[in-house]
């Protein structure tokens, strides 16, 4: 069974996420902020973790550097789940892909959970 | 042992075995630092308080024998916090410590602390443009690193003259004259803007420059082409 580490600050939205997580056989824990997710990284050791970019604090990009920078977390694929459009992210895409390991960037207000899932199920299964 | 207070900067954060990190901060008195910080991992502080990226800190450390010495205590003097709301303004922070970090691996001086503060309050500012942080800091990093180039005379020696144009010798470091029935790439306002950015005029006066969208391609393109040529 997979963990997931959901970084999501709309705690509305986390709910029906983490639901639909579990019910597809995952194990996920759900962090608001970067460093709540740095410690719950610490505690469950994730297999993915899906990230907003727009955090309050912390951005999703400080998240990343400093998970990061932890030798054990640089190979644990990373997906983006974020309300910001690809028109926003285009400038640094390039760098969140080749420097932060993202594997991949969903636009959220277009990506439904069962294209949340997919994305995860394709993940994992590549690494 | 003595412990020492300074103000520093962090450019990198590593971990080191279970429960501690290596900092490498950059100070104004001691140069570029490695610290340990002990117990950081297994406490929630690991992006908060004095080790933040993008601050200014107080920092209390130990110097060690082998190169390493321990980070005692720590205060936020300032965080630039506009940096880390903004994704491109972030993106392009973590280049360019990357990028001064690997240029400081010697003893650095203190001047780049200070060209740190000035990058961190370029990028706090969002009424300064990328494009112009990128080309003040490459532009600090040659002065720095003594590669600053010729802007007062032509590579042959006389004095450039406002009502020519020139094209750039990279081999001299300097100006040449266009050849006779060409315009050259760099005119006098380029020049002005070279020397405004190379005498360390600030981003926030760089960006007030007129005319700036014209200026900038030519000279952004001459000083990234000398930071190849001349690695800082």
């Amino acid at each position: 069974m997979s963990n997931v580490l959901l970084i999501e600050p709309n705690v509305v939205l986390a709910g029906t996420y983490m639901q639909a997580l579990q019910h597809a056989g995952y194990t996920a824990v759900h962090a608001r902020g970067a460093q709540e997710a740095v410690d719950a990284a610490d505690a469950t050791r994730p297999d993915v973790v899906v990230l907003e970019l727009q955090l309050s604090g912390h951005s999703g990009v400080e998240f990343l550097h400093e998970f990061r920078s932890y030798g054990e977390w640089q190979t644990v694929p990373v997906i983006v789940n974020t309300h910001l459009s690809a028109q926003a992210i285009a400038a640094v895409q390039p760098a969140l892909n080749s420097e932060l390991g993202v594997h991949m960037c969903l636009y959220k207000p277009r990506t439904s959970l069962q294209q949340l899932l997919g994305a995860i199920n394709q993940t994992l299964a590549a690494v | 042992m003595n412990q020492l207070v300074t103000s520093a900067i962090i450019l990198a954060r590593t971990d080191y075995g279970e429960a501690d990190r290596i900092l490498t901060l950059l100070t104004p008195d001691y140069g570029k630092l490695s610290l340990l910080a002990k117990g950081v991992r297994r406490v929630k502080s690991k992006l908060a308080g004095g080790i933040e990226l993008f601050s200014v800190s107080d920092i209390t450390f130990i110097k060690g024998r082998g190169g390493v010495g321990t980070l005692v205590s720590t205060r936020l003097v300032k965080h630039y916090e506009h940096i880390v709301a903004d994704l491109e303004r972030t993106m392009l922070g973590y280049e360019l410590l990357k990028r001064l970090n690997k240029v400081t691996e010697d003893q650095p001086e203190s001047e780049y602390f200070d060209l740190l503060r000035g990058l961190f309050e370029a990028l706090d500012d969002d009424e300064v443009p990328l494009a112009v942080v990128r080309f003040w800091f490459a532009a600090q990093l040659l002065t720095l690193g003594g590669h600053m180039p010729n802007l007062r005379t032509e590579a042959g020696g006389n004095r450039l003259e406002a009502g020519r144009t020139y094209d750039f010798d990279f081999d001299r470091t300097a100006f040449r004259a266009a050849e006779p029935g060409r315009e050259g790439r760099f005119t006098a306002d380029h020049i002005k803007l070279l020397r405004l950015v190379f005498s360390g005029g600030s981003p926030k006066l760089l960006s007030k420059v007129a005319a700036l969208g014209t200026l900038l391609p030519a000279c952004d393109e001459l000083v990234r082409h000398l930071t190849v040529v001349i690695p800082s």
